[in-house]
């Protein structure tokens, strides 16, 4: 967590969005929550080897996410996910096979889901044509800037198929 | 339905993001029980910042919150200046000014835009009322956008920042940079009167609710400004104003049996703050545009109903987007410059405070002579609104007993949403059954 670990993983101020982008979602002092955050952190460092991708540290700024999506061909969205599986385990899914479990109090801003974001950037038109999540299964989601063991094991297997997808 | 009975119990607990919860129990007319829960909020961040330099503060507390992560940047980056006794230039301080305006940009328009319109056009949601005002919607993405990308260029990024620094900024705009964002604010006020003469047209379906209230807010004499970030703690019931470091002595914390957050109170059992506070304790110094806007409304300074924070919180959008347009003439006609930022650590605690745009909001640490923390207390602003939302509550409740239950459940969450309590910003996962 680092003032250098994150400014390295901005790309900011560009004037021409890149056709693929791939969004960490997360909060990094949360545990396994920051998995997303902390996966970008690693992609960063491969970003010379992908003009034409941009890795972005989304954090927690929930409706911001359909800023990132707009003006793009494919997004690859990395996220903690509650799916049934065990500590750790990693699934590639598309919006269309899953349904949130997430109940909104639409109370505050400060709620999000993800889903729903993606459900108004495609009502308005502003969705790229591909959507590509990986879930991760959090081993525990608790104040702590560390990973779980099960998790920090796995980053070098979560990372290969990301840039597996990137590939596709 | 008054003579029946109410169970209103809107309780929404996922995994872990908490929520609060609204619990009116009524029989034969007689309220039974009602409350105002809520879970505590960011206080382990307190924890975690012990032990770590002065310099990595600003980062950590960036991740509190996601909507207001750049007001707990530049408070902690304030507070951390004032304990270890740092003064930063005029440039870095008109800068860091810029950045803040574009939060509370970004946030009262995601307010208005997707809390509050859905209300007024008695939608559930944003996503439904994509379908009902698209227009409207599309709109507000634009500012959204505008405002997002404002905080890129000055925060560095959208959300947590990392411009900042003890003493000065890490990185700062070039003069065109900013004369195309100043280009593009100036170029958005149209949409925004649209979006504000949407709000005009549904703005009946404001409840018409009054409860006398101490509004609480950062007052600035010199010069007499509507300020976000500069000045000390002033009130409606009180003339003076009270320094930031005994900002203690204002919010006054204690605990409740119905929460595990912790509330707070100073000349009355309750206060407010927010964008409605601010209006209340500094409206003669809104922009001319805020004024015609407020005035549009009908929003005058004493207004105690707390439906109308989201109209204050369109007046300041305003107002922001006219005092940003003047910062940057400010900065242009001074010129940018580099600055050499050196800080050493030394022992000491301070407190710093800045206006979120829910408010009030207190950051306090303590260091020892390495510039290592020994000491952190936050006091954010929807802490500060918890005991309001229940005597609001506790007033509106009788006067809407006889309403059927839908209509008292919806007047009661618009209630907590013109307040937008901070309640789940530092998770946000995924929750989700596979269907195929």
């Amino acid at each position: 967590m680092s003032r250098n670990n994150h400014q390295s993983s901005i790309i900011n101020n560009q004037s021409v969005k890149r056709p693929v982008v791939v969004l960490g979602l997360g909060n990094p002092l949360m545990g396994d929550e920051g998995i997303g955050v902390h996966l970008i952190e690693r992609l960063v460092a491969l970003a010379a080897e992908y003009p034409s991708v941009d890795f972005i540290d989304a954090g927690t700024g929930g409706l911001s996410v359909l800023h990132y999506l707009d003006g793009r061909r494919k997004a690859i969205i990395i996220d903690c996910a509650f799916m049934d599986e065990p500590p750790g385990a990693i699934r590639r899914f598309t919006p269309e096979e899953v349904r949130s479990r997430k109940v909104l109090a639409h109370e505050s801003l400060h709620e999000a889901d993800l889903m729903q974001i993606i459900a108004v950037a495609r009502q308005l038109g502003q969705a790229p044509e591909q959507i590509v999540i990986f879930g991760i299964q959090p081993e525990q989601v608790q104040p702590g800037g560390e990973l779980s063991r099960t998790l920090a094991e796995k980053i070098d297997e979560y990372v290969s198929l990301i840039l597996h997808e990137l590939e596709q | 339905m008054s003579k029946g009975t109410i169970n209103i119990n809107v309780h929404h607990v996922t995994r872990i993001e908490g929520h609060g919860n609204i619990v009116l129990n009524a029989k034969n007319g007689k309220i039974e029980k009602l409350e105002w829960q809520v879970p505590e909020a960011p206080r382990f961040f307190e924890a975690m910042m012990r032990g770590r330099s002065y310099e990595d503060i600003q980062t950590i507390v960036s991740r509190i919150c996601g909507i207001c992560s750049i007001s707990h940047s530049l408070v902690a980056t304030k507070a951390v200046e004032n304990a270890i006794g740092v003064q930063v230039s005029e440039q870095t301080d008109m800068i860091r000014l810029l950045m803040h305006f574009s939060e509370q940009f970004q946030s009262h328009v995601l307010h208005v835009g997707y809390l509050v319109a859905p209300d007024l056009f008695n939608a559930p949601s944003v996503v439904p009322l994509v379908a009902k005002a698209p227009d409207a919607v599309k709109t507000i993405i634009g500012l959204h956008r505008l405002a997002n990308e404002w905080s890129d260029l000055i925060a560095g990024r959208t959300t947590h920042p990392v411009t900042l620094r003890p003493g000065g900024m890490t990185k700062i705009p070039t003069e065109q940079q900013l004369r195309e964002l100043q280009d593009r604010i100036k170029k958005c006020m149209p949409n925004l009167k649209v979006v504000a003469n949407v709000v005009l047209s549904v703005a009946g379906n404001l409840p018409n609710f009054e409860r006398p209230t101490e509004y609480v807010s950062l007052k600035q004499n010199k010069p007499p400004t509507y300020t976000f970030y500069h000045g000390q703690i002033g009130s409606t019931d009180i003339k003076d104003t009270v320094a930031v470091n005994d900002w203690k002595t204002v919010a006054n914390e204690y605990v409740v049996d119905q929460s595990t957050a912790k509330w707070t109170k100073w000349h009355r059992d309750s206060y407010a703050v927010g964008a409605l506070a601010r209006f209340n304790n500094n409206a003669e110094l809104l922009s001319p545009g805020a004024k015609a806007i407020a005035k549009t409304f009908g929003l005058k300074k004493g207004c105690c109903n707390p439906y109308m924070n989201s109209v204050a919180q369109l007046a300041e959008a305003v107002h922001v987007i006219e005092a940003a347009i003047q910062l940057i003439d400010q900065i242009l006609t001074k010129g940018l410059k580099p600055e050499v930022v050196r800080v050493s650590p030394k022992a000491g605690k301070a407190s710093g405070a800045v206006e979120a745009p829910r408010g009030i909001l207190f950051h306090e640490y303590e260091f020892d002579r390495k510039g290592t923390c020994i000491g952190a207390d936050v006091c954010i602003p929807t802490n500060q609104n918890h005991a309001n939302i229940q005597r609001d509550f506790e007033k509106l409740v009788p006067e809407i007993l006889g309403e059927s239950e839908d209509s008292i459940r919806q007047k009661l969450e618009m209630l907590v949403r013109a307040y937008d309590p901070c309640v789940s910003c530092s998770t946000h996962m995924l929750d989700v059954q596979f269907v195929r």
